[in-house]
């Protein structure tokens, strides 16, 4: 069955069975719930991948509507990771799905990432941001960034020891608007396919595309090649601890 | 030029008058003067030097290849 399944997939040469196999036995942690996290989770559990676990506090809210795919207006007031959940294990039920309630901390995210062969980004702020890629250099776990701000979107895979991390492409960070972010419902849906690509690349030891920006409105796609900063405090000479 | 800065410059590459030995905080003041529609990203722009993103203080010299793209987003 899941030969027949996956049969589309396994055509294509950069994957195949092999490729179909390795993702079999991967554990991908989403941290984040919305508009990126929700729509990558349902492509990785779609694409086969062999256990998810999902982890966002909230609860599902009109405004979330409009740029995800698995929600619906029955599922307001429900938590997210809740109705991710029993979705997700529906779409495949082979895929092992956890839904996990809680706010990702300091405190917390050693634990929440221990097991994990990648993070997948699909939170809503910098500070967090800035948080997984501090621990996931710390423990050497690879993670995929990506970011959404009204037409534009932004993806990139950071693998510790090889490439540069988020803090070395953002010495200059804009300061915290308070207040909602605007974003295109069509973007998220596009970005979460592009970092569920770039994830599948990490969790099959592919190559990876370097810093993605794509702006969905003037259609414009750009992929930049980076070098990782040799000073930068995260992932420099210094080993980075979390405080 | 990347991102939507390759959209207000029309261009993928642009000239800028710059004097060896300035900062990559001269280019983005070079790059606003000429085309203010940027202005707002004023201390927030992504500028690599030479593939690597640096300090705006970094100095530059004239073989030093410069990138201007959008800041980082942060929506999820």
């Amino acid at each position: 069955m899941d030969k027949e399944r996956y049969r589309r997939q396994t055509l294509v040469k950069e994957f195949g069975e092999t490729g179909q196999e390795v993702l079999s036995t991967k554990h991908v942690v989403v941290i984040g719930a919305g508009g990126l996290g929700s729509n990558c989770a349902n492509l990785l559990v779609r694409m086969g991948i062999g256990r998810l676990t999902i982890v966002d506090f909230d609860t599902v809210d009109i405004t979330n509507l409009h740029r995800t795919s698995l929600y619906t207006e029955e599922d307001i007031g429900k938590l997210k990771t809740v109705v991710l959940q029993d979705k997700l294990q529906s779409i495949n039920a082979k895929v092992q799905v956890k839904g996990i309630n809680q706010k990702v901390t300091k405190e917390n995210i050693n634990a929440l990432v221990k097991n994990a062969d990648v993070i997948v980004d699909g939170t809503d702020n910098l500070p967090l941001r800035f948080l997984i890629n501090q621990v996931c250099i710390q423990h050497n776990i690879p993670w995929v960034y990506a970011g959404v701000y009204e037409t534009v979107g932004m993806v990139m895979g950071v693998v510790p020891k090889k490439t540069p991390c988020l803090q070395c492409i953002a010495q200059n960070i804009p300061e915290h608007k308070s207040g909602e972010t605007p974003v295109l419902g069509s973007l998220p849906a596009i970005i979460a396919a592009i970092q569920c690509t770039e994830t599948v690349k990490l969790l099959l030891g592919k190559p990876l595309a370097g810093l993605i920006i794509y702006d969905v409105w003037k259609q414009c796609f750009d992929n930049i090649d980076i070098n990782s900063n040799p000073n930068c405090p995260i992932c420099g000479k210094k080993t980075p601890r979390v405080r | 030029m990347f991102g939507r800065y390759k959209d207000v410059t029309e261009k993928d590459k642009v000239q800028l008058e710059i004097t060896e030995g300035d900062t990559l905080w001269h280019v983005v003041d070079a790059f606003i003067k000429q085309y203010p529609a940027v202005e707002k990203d004023k201390k927030f722009m992504m500028v690599s030097k030479n593939n690597m993103y640096v300090s705006y203080d970094t100095r530059i010299t004239e073989k030093d290849e410069i990138t201007l793209s959008p800041p980082v987003v942060s929506g999820g």
